[in-house]
C-alpha cells in the first residue's frame, strides 16, 4: 500500500509544481499593482492571474486538487485584489504598501503569537487542549512587568513572567491530568483567572501611580552595518531580543518535538497514552511536563508585549492574542513551522490592518478578522483539513 | 522439571468493585514452552496477565521470575524483567512509522540527546531478520495490514529483549491464513529460546500451539494439562463448568414471503476498503437465517449497511417489498425493521437515560407517545412498566436508569423495544454477547418466537454454537463475502471450513 | 472455531443495582473509552450531588477569594457585606410603601414588600435583575448546547450579533409601531444569533470541526464586526458626532416597556420576563417535547442516538440555532431594554456572553440551576460595580477583579468534579464510618 502511495506521488510533482508555480503567478497578480511596480492598469493583474487560474484548473484536472484550487483562488483573488489596488490612490498605496517597515511590523506582532503557538503545541500534542494560553499570557505579561519594577532587571522580569505563567499552567494541568476536569472548562476558568489575578494585583500594587515608566525594557539587537544590507538589512537590522529569542525557541521546539527521544514520547502520548503507558512512559509526568511548559512559552509572549513590545502593562493587554496564537497553531496543522507560518501570515495581516487605519479607518478594523476567518476555513476543512492529536482532549485514567 | 520455571505466579488474587477477577491462581511457564491460558470472557485471564505486565498490581499473591520474587509495579519493572506482552487491542500508534513504534521509550540517542532514528532503524531491521519477519521500517502502522500491526507488537517486546512473551487473544482479529503464519512464527520463537503465554478461548488453536493448557474459570484455576492427551471436549467441560452444547427446543420453520431481500450489497469502510463485497440474500417470513463467520469479516459493516447506519456503497435493500437502500434509519425502523444491535451499551441503550425513555427510543415521535411534537411521559412510562413487566426485566422500574441495569437485563430491555414495535424484519447482531445463561435462553427462545411469529429474522453471530442451534439456514461471510450457504444439520467442521475460507468455490456453488 | 464463550460473571447471581464503578475493561483500544464525555459525566453528577456540589463549589470560590482579599489587606468580611448590601437583596427585608405598579398602566395594587424606586435596596435590586435578565439567556445558550454534548463558548459572539441587528433594526424603521417594532427587533436579533451559531452547529455536523474551535473563532470574527459596525465610518455608527465609534440611540417605539422603578434611572424591563419565559420554555422543550427527546439522546450517546432513527448532524445544527437564539436574544434585550445604544468599547469590554459560560455550568444546565446561578453572578457583578460598592469598604477595580477570581474558582471547582465529588463520599464514607463505630448513639437521633 505504501508502494502505491509513493508511485502515486511521483506522478504528481510535476503537477504539483504547476499548482504552486499558479499560486506564485497569482500572488504576483496583486503584487504587480502594488508598491515599487504599482502598475496602474487593471490588465497587467489580469494577464499574471488568468495563467494563474489556467494552472490551477489544470492542476485539480490531474488530482493536485488541493494545491491546485488553491492556485485558482489566489489567481482569483490576485485579480481582485490587483483591480482593487489599480483603483485605489497611488498615494494611499505608497502609505499603505512600504514593504520594509509591513515585514519589521509583521514580525513585532507575530512574535507573541509564535510564543503562544509553541506553547499551545507542547501542550496539546501531549493530549492536553489549552484554550488558556491566553490567560497564561495575560499573566507572563504583567509578572514581567511587576518582576522587572521590583527586582530592576529585565531578565528577572522575564524570569518572573516564565515561573508564573508556569504555575498558572501547574493549575490547569492538576485540574485536567490529575482531576481528569474537562480540558475545556479548566482552559476557561485559567483565562478568567488570569483575568482576575492580574487585574487585581496591577491596582493593588499600582492602582495609585500607574507603572513608572522608566522600568527596563528588554532592549534591541542593532546589527552593525545592517543598514548597508538594504532591506533585509534595515528589517533584520533593529530587532527586539525577544524576537530574536522567539525564532531560537522556534527551532528548539522543532528539534525537541520531532529529533527528539522527548518529542516522540510527548507525540505518542498525544495520540494513544494507553500504548505510550504499556511501554513504560508516564503519561501523567509527560503531560504535565508538556502543560508547564506551554504555560511558560505562552508567558514569554505575554513578556515580549509588556517589557518587549509595550514598556508596560494594562489590563487585559493580551487583548485575544493567545487566542490567535491557539489559532495560528491550528491553522499551522500543530507543527512549529506551520504554526509560525501562520504567526507571520496573522502578524502581517495586523501590520497591514495597523497601516490600513490612515487612509481607510473602518476597513482596517475588518482586517483584524482574517486570521479567525482563515483559521475557520481551515478547522472546516475546506484547504486541507487540520486534525488535532488523536487524544487530546481527553483525559487518562490509569489502570 | 530439571530446571525451575522462568516465570511462576503463587497465590494472585486480584478484586475489582463487584467481581473476584482472580482468585488465588498458580501459574508457572517454563523455559522454551508455549503455555496456554484457556478461559471463557471474563474467566480472568487478560487480568492476571495485565498483572504480570505490571499494569494493575495484585491484592495478594507473589510472582517469581528467574527464581527471584518481584514486585512489578509498572510495565517498565516487566520489561526490565524480560516480559513482553503483545495486547489484544494493539498499543500502536497509527500515525507513527513501525520504526517510532518499536523503539518507544527505549529509543537510541545520538550526540547525547537526539533521536537516533536511522541507528533505531537500523536494529529493527536486524532484529526482523533474526526472526524472519518482512517489515518496513518506514511505513505507518495505519498503512500496514492488521497481521503485521500484531508483527510490530511482537517486535516491538523482542527489540525490549523479552524472553517471555505474552499474547492476549492474538487471533482474534487475525485472517485464518494471517494466524496460521503467526503460529509458524511462535514456533521460531520458541526455537529461538523465548517462552510464550498463550491466551485464547479457542480450543482448536489452544490444542494446535500450546505445549501446556491451564484453563481458568471465574476467576479460578481448574487444572493444568499437557497438550498430550487434552480432548476438546474435555477442555470445553472444563473451561466452562456445564456441558457446552445448547440446544433450543424449536419446531419446523414454515417461510413465507422474502421480507429481508438483499441484492449485491457492497459497503465501503471509513478507510476506504470494501469490507462487504457484493453480498445478496434474503429472509423469508418465518425463518432464521444465521450469518456464520470470524469477528471482522465484513459482519458489522453489512449490518451497520441493512440499519441505515453506514452508506451503501451499491446493491439493493429491500424491507417488505419496498426499496430502502438509501433510506435513512429512521425511515427503515418505520418500515418494519428491528435491530437489536451488538454493543447495547454503546448504541442499544442511552445509559443515562431512564428504561422508559430507552424503550421509547425509535417511537418517541409517533402517537402515543408524543403528538405534534409533545411528549407525553405518562404514556411513555405506562408502555414501559407494561413491557418490563411482560419481558420480565428486573432490577428496575420505568424511572430506573438503563446504566443501572445488569447486562443481561439491559439486553431484555433491548429485545423488548425492538420485539414490540412488530417489526417485519428482526436483525439481532451477537445478541447473546456477555450475557449470563439465563438470559441467553430468554433471548434465544425470544427469537424463536418471533420467527414463529412471521417475522424474518437475520441472525449474526460470532458463536457457532448459537448460530447451529437458532438457523434455519446458515450463511457464511468470509471477508465480505457470502462463501456457502449451509443448512443446520452441517457439521461444525465444515462450516469452520468455510468460515476460513477454504474450499471457497465449492461452497459458494 | 469453537463454541462461544459466555460471560459467566453474571451466573447465579443477584441482579447488580448499584451504580458502582464497573471493573476498568482490560485495555480498551477505543481512546473514547479513556474518559466519559462531558455529558455524561455530569449526569454522573447529577445523580451523585444534586444540589450539594454547586453550592459546595460556590462556597469554597468564594472562601477563596476572600482568602485574596485578606491577604492583600482587606477585611473579607466588610468586602463581602459591602458587596451583597449593594446587590439589592436586602430588599426583600424591607417594609414600606405597599404596592407594585401593574405593567403597562398607571395603576397599582397592594404588595407586601416595600417597592419604593426612592429606596436604594429597590434600585440596587432592579439594576441586578437587569443584569440577571441577560446573564439568564446567555447562561441558556450555553446551557442548551450542554444538553447536546456541544461546548458552545461562542455566547459571546452570538451575544455581540444580537446586539448589532437589534440596534440596527432598533435604530432605524422608527415609524413603525410599538409593538410591531419591538417585536421585529426580537425576532431579527434571535434569527441573527441562531444563524452565527449554527455557522458551528453546521462545522461540525458536515465536517466534524470542534465547535470549541469554531465558536471561539466566531467570537472574534463577532467581536472585530462590531468594532467595524460602531466604529469610525462604520454603519451602525451614529449620526451626530463621527468622531465617537457608538451607535445611534434605539427609537422609542422599540424600547422595551419598563415596568419597576423609574424609567430615567433605568428600570427593570419586561426583558425580565422573556428570561423567565425563557427558563421554562428551556425546560418544557428539553423535558417534553420530541426535539428536546433528540438532542438528550444526542448530547448523552451520540451513537445509541444514531441507531434509534436520530439524526445527529440535524441536531447539531438545530442546537446550535437554539442556543444562539438564547444569546441573540440577550443582546436584543439589553439594548432595547435599558442600554439602548453600543459603541466599540463596549464591543470590546462586553464578556456577559462569557460569564454565561460559568452560569450554565454552576447551574448543572438546568433551568432551576440557570435561573438561580445567573442571580448570583448578576449579584456579584452589579454588587462590585462602581455603582453600588461603596469604594471606601474596597476599590471597584479590585472588586471587578475579584469577580474574575471567583467565577475562575467556581469553574475550576466545577471541572475538578472529581475532586468534589471525593469530598462528598468521603463524608457519606465518614458517617458511614461514625455509624460503624457507634451504632447506638447516633442511629437513633438520625443524624449523619
Amino acid at each position: 500500500m505504501a508502494v502505491r502511495a509513493e508511485t502515486a506521488r511521483l506522478r504528481t510533482v510535476g503537477v504539483r509544481e504547476v499548482a504552486v508555480a499558479g499560486i506564485v503567478l497569482g500572488c504576483f497578480a496583486f503584487v504587480l499593482s502594488l508598491p515599487p511596480i504599482t502598475a496602474r492598469s487593471p490588465w497587467w493583474p489580469a494577464l499574471a492571474g488568468i495563467p494563474a487560474i489556467g494552472a490551477g484548473i489544470w492542476a485539480t484536472t490531474r488530482g493536485a486538487r488541493r494545491l491546485g484550487w488553491f492556485a485558482v483562488s489566489a489567481g482569483i483573488l490576485g485579480i481582485a485584489l490587483g483591480v482593487l489596488a489599480t483603483n485605489a490612490s497611488s498615494g494611499h498605496l505608497k502609505s499603505v504598501v512600504s514593504w520594509t517597515p509591513l515585514f519589521a511590523t509583521m514580525f513585532v506582532f507575530a512574535t507573541p503569537l509564535t510564543f503562544a503557538a509553541l506553547g499551545g503545541m507542547f501542550s496539546e500534542r501531549s493530549g492536553v487542549v489549552n484554550i488558556g494560553l491566553e490567560g497564561m499570557m495575560l499573566t507572563g505579561a504583567f509578572f514581567a512587568v511587576l518582576g522587572t519594577d521590583k527586582l530592576g532587571n529585565w531578565a528577572l522580569g522575564i524570569l518572573c513572567a516564565v515561573v508564573a505563567g508556569g504555575l498558572m499552567a501547574l493549575i490547569h494541568a492538576f485540574v485536567s491530568i490529575q482531576l481528569r476536569a474537562d480540558q475545556i472548562v479548566s482552559g476557561t476558568a485559567i483565562n478568567f483567572l488570569a483575568l482576575g489575578v492580574t487585574g487585581y494585583f496591577f491596582i493593588q500594587v499600582y492602582g495609585d501611580q500607574g507603572i513608572p515608566g522608566s522600568i527596563s525594557q528588554v532592549p534591541s539587537v542593532n546589527i552593525p552595518g545592517a543598514n548597508h544590507l538594504g532591506a533585509i538589512g534595515r528589517i533584520f537590522g533593529h530587532l527586539n531580543l525577544m524576537i530574536w529569542f522567539a525564532f531560537a525557541m522556534l527551532i528548539l521546539s522543532y528539534i525537541v518535538m520531532f529529533r527528539t527521544p522527548i518529542g516522540l514520547r510527548i507525540r505518542a502520548v498525544g495520540e494513544h497514552p494507553r500504548a505510550a503507558d504499556t511501554v513504560g512512559i508516564s503519561v501523567y509526568g509527560i503531560r504535565y511536563a508538556a502543560v508547564v511548559v506551554s504555560g511558560m512559552l505562552a508567558a514569554l509572549g505575554g513578556a515580549y508585549l509588556s517589557i518587549g513590545y509595550v514598556g508596560s502593562f494594562n489590563e487585559n493587554m493580551t487583548a485575544g492574542r493567545g487566542f490567535i496564537g491557539l489559532a495560528a497553531l491550528i491553522f499551522g496543522k500543530w507543527r512549529p513551522f506551520g504554526a509560525f507560518a501562520a504567526a507571520l501570515l496573522f502578524g502581517f495581516s495586523d501590520a497591514l490592518s495597523l497601516r490600513f487605519q490612515q487612509p481607510w479607518p473602518s476597513q482596517a478594523v475588518l482586517f483584524r478578522a482574517l486570521p479567525y476567518v482563515l483559521t475557520l476555513i481551515a478547522v472546516a476543512g475546506v484547504i486541507g483539513r487540520s486534525i488535532p492529536p488523536a487524544a487530546s482532549g481527553r483525559p487518562y485514567r490509569k489502570q | 522439571m530439571d530446571e525451575g520455571p522462568v516465570l511462576e505466579l503463587r497465590g494472585i488474587t486480584k478484586q475489582f468493585p463487584g467481581v473476584l477477577a482472580n482468585d488465588h491462581i498458580d501459574f508457572d511457564l517454563r523455559d522454551g514452552e508455549v503455555h496456554a491460558l484457556l478461559g471463557e470472557n471474563g474467566a480472568g485471564k487478560s487480568t492476571l496477565m495485565n498483572i504480570v505486565y505490571g499494569l494493575y498490581s495484585a491484592d495478594e499473591g507473589e510472582i517469581v521470575i528467574k527464581g527471584e520474587p518481584v514486585k512489578l509495579s509498572s510495565p517498565h519493572d516487566a520489561i526490565d524483567r524480560g516480559i513482553g506482552m503483545v495486547h489484544q487491542h494493539f498499543m500502536l500508534i497509527p500515525v507513527m512509522t513501525v520504526t517510532e513504534n518499536i523503539v518507544l521509550a527505549t529509543e537510541p540517542h545520538t550526540a547525547g540527546v537526539l533521536l537516533d532514528y536511522s541507528g533505531a532503524r537500523q536494529r529493527v531491521l536486524e532484529i526482523s531478520k533474526r526472526f524472519n519477519f518482512a517489515i518496513d521500517p518506514d511505513a505507518k502502522i495505519q498503512n500496514i495490514t492488521v497481521g503485521q500491526q500484531q508483527r510490530v507488537e511482537i517486535l516491538k517486546a523482542l527489540y525490549r529483549n523479552a524472553d517471555i512473551l505474552i499474547l492476549d487473544e492474538p487471533t482474534a482479529v487475525l485472517t485464518p491464513q494471517e494466524a496460521t503464519e503467526l503460529f509458524a512464527i511462535l514456533k521460531d520463537l520458541v526455537a529461538q529460546g523465548l517462552s510464550i503465554i498463550f491466551i485464547s478461548h479457542k480450543l482448536n488453536e489452544v490444542l494446535e500451539i500450546a505445549d501446556r493448557i491451564t484453563v481458568l474459570r471465574r476467576g479460578k484455576r481448574v487444572e493444568t494439562v499437557p497438550r498430550a492427551g487434552a480432548t476438546e471436549a474435555g477442555l470445553a467441560r472444563s473451561m466452562v463448568g456445564r456441558e457446552v452444547l445448547l440446544r433450543v427446543d424449536k419446531g419446523p420453520a414454515h417461510p413465507g414471503d422474502r421480507l429481508l431481500q438483499v441484492e449485491d450489497l457492497r459497503v465501503i469502510d471509513d478507510r476506504g476498503l470494501e469490507v462487504v463485497r457484493g453480498v445478496s440474500f434474503d429472509v423469508r417470513a418465518g425463518e432464521i437465517v444465521g450469518i456464520a463467520g470470524v469477528d471482522g469479516n465484513g459482519q458489522t459493516e453489512l449490518i451497520d449497511g441493512l440499519a441505515g447506519l453506514h452508506k451503501v456503497a451499491s446493491g439493493r435493500v429491500t424491507i417488505g417489498g419496498k426499496e430502502l437502500t438509501g433510506a435513512s434509519a429512521h425511515i427503515r425502523l418505520d418500515e418494519g425493521l428491528g435491530h437489536i444491535p451488538e454493543d447495547r451499551q454503546r448504541r442499544g441503550l442511552v445509559l443515562e437515560f431512564s428504561l422508559a425513555e430507552n424503550i421509547a427510543l425509535h417511537d418517541y415521535d409517533k402517537p402515543p407517545f408524543s403528538r405534534w411534537g409533545w411528549l407525553n411521559p405518562r404514556r411513555v412510562i405506562e408502555r414501559a412498566r407494561q413491557l418490563l413487566r411482560e419481558f420480565d426485566v428486573r432490577g428496575g422500574g420505568p424511572q430506573t436508569l438503563a446504566g443501572a441495569l445488569s447486562g443481561g437485563n439491559q439486553q431484555k430491555v433491548v429485545v423488548a423495544r425492538e420485539v414490540s414495535r412488530n417489526p417485519r424484519v428482526l436483525i439481532a447482531a451477537q445478541p447473546t454477547r456477555g450475557l449470563d445463561v439465563g438470559a441467553i435462553e430468554f433471548v434465544h427462545k425470544r427469537l424463536v418466537a418471533e420467527r414463529d411469529g412471521g417475522r424474518a429474522v437475520l441472525l449474526v453471530s460470532l458463536e457457532l454454537d448459537e448460530i447451529l442451534s437458532l438457523s434455519d439456514r446458515i450463511l457464511v461471510i468470509y471477508e465480505g463475502q457470502i462463501v456457502g450457504e449451509f443448512t443446520p444439520d452441517v457439521g461444525e467442521e465444515q462450516l469452520g471450513i468455510a468460515m476460513t475460507g477454504g474450499r471457497r468455490s465449492e461452497a459458494a456453488a | 472455531m469453537s463454541e462461544g464463550p459466555r460471560d459467566p460473571e453474571l451466573n447465579d447471581e443477584p441482579e447488580i443495582l448499584d451504580t458502582e464503578p464497573k471493573p476498568p475493561e482490560p485495555l480498551a483500544a477505543d481512546p473514547t473509552a479513556y474518559a466519559p464525555s462531558v455529558a455524561h459525566r455530569l449526569a454522573l453528577l447529577q445523580r451523585a450531588g444534586g444540589i450539594v456540589t454547586p453550592l459546595l463549589t460556590a462556597v469554597l470560590a468564594f472562601f477563596m477569594g476572600g482568602v485574596v482579599v485578606a491577604a492583600t489587606g482587606h477585611n473579607p468580611w466588610k468586602v463581602y457585606k459591602g458587596i451583597v448590601s449593594g446587590t439589592g437583596l436586602p430588599w426583600f427585608i424591607h417594609f414600606g410603601h405597599h404596592h407594585i405598579d401593574i405593567p403597562f398602566t398607571n395603576h397599582h395594587v397592594f404588595f407586601w414588600w416595600d417597592t419604593s424606586v426612592v429606596n436604594n435596596d429597590a434600585y440596587n435590586l432592579q439594576q441586578m435583575l437587569i443584569i440577571a435578565t441577560t446573564l439568564t439567556l446567555t447562561g441558556l445558550a450555553v446551557a442548551f448546547a450542554f444538553r447536546c454534548g456541544l461546548f458552545n463558548i461562542g455566547g459571546q459572539g452570538q451575544y455581540v450579533i444580537g446586539v448589532i441587528t437589534g440596534l440596527w433594526v432598533g435604530t432605524n424603521f422608527s415609524g413603525m409601531g410599538h409593538v410591531p417594532h419591538v417585536l421585529f427587533a426580537v425576532v431579527v436579533a434571535s434569527l441573527a444569533g441562531a444563524l452565527w451559531a449554527a455557522i458551528a452547529g453546521f462545522l461540525k455536523a458536515t465536517t466534524g470541526a470542534h465547535e470549541v474551535i469554531t465558536t471561539i473563532m466566531l467570537n472574534w470574527i463577532a467581536y472585530w464586526l462590531g468594532s467595524w459596525a460602531f466604529g469610525q465610518g462604520g454603519p451602525l455608527q451614529n449620526s451626530f458626532n463621527p468622531s465617537l465609534p457608538v451607535s445611534n440611540d434605539v427609537v422609542p417605539s422599540a424600547k422595551l416597556w419598563p415596568f419597576w422603578g423609574n424609567p430615567a434611572l433605568q428600570a427593570l424591563h419586561i426583558g425580565f420576563f422573556v428570561a423567565i419565559t425563557a427558563l421554562v420554555a428551556f425546560w418544557f422543550t428539553l423535558n417534553r417535547t420530541t426535539l428536546g427527546y433528540e438532542v438528550r439522546a444526542v448530547g448523552f450517546n451520540p451513537e445509541a442516538a444514531r441507531y434509534g432513527g436520530i439524526s445527529v448532524r440535524k441536531n447539531y445544527i438545530i442546537t446550535m440555532a437554539i442556543a444562539g437564539g438564547f444569546a441573540g436574544l440577550a443582546g436584543v434585550m439589553d439594548m432595547l431594554g435599558y442600554q439602548y445604544r453600543f459603541g466599540v468599547l463596549d464591543v470590546q469590554t462586553s464578556n456577559i456572553g462569557f460569564i454565561g459560560i460559568a452560569v450554565a455550568l454552576l447551574g448543572r444546565n438546568k433551568a432551576i440551576g440557570v435561573g438561580l446561578s445567573a442571580v448570583l453572578f448578576a449579584s456579584l457583578l452589579y454588587g462590585t460595580s462602581t455603582r453600588s460598592l461603596n469604594s471606601d469598604v474596597f476599590p471597584t477595580a479590585l472588586a471587578s477583579n475579584l469577580t474574575w477570581m471567583i467565577q475562575a474558582l467556581v469553574l475550576l471547582f466545577i471541572g475538578a468534579d472529581v475532586l468534589i465529588l471525593y469530598v462528598w463520599h468521603a463524608r457519606q464514607r465518614l458517617v458511614r464510618w461514625i455509624r460503624a463505630q457507634w451504632p447506638e448513639s447516633i442511629q437513633p437521633t438520625g443524624t449523619g
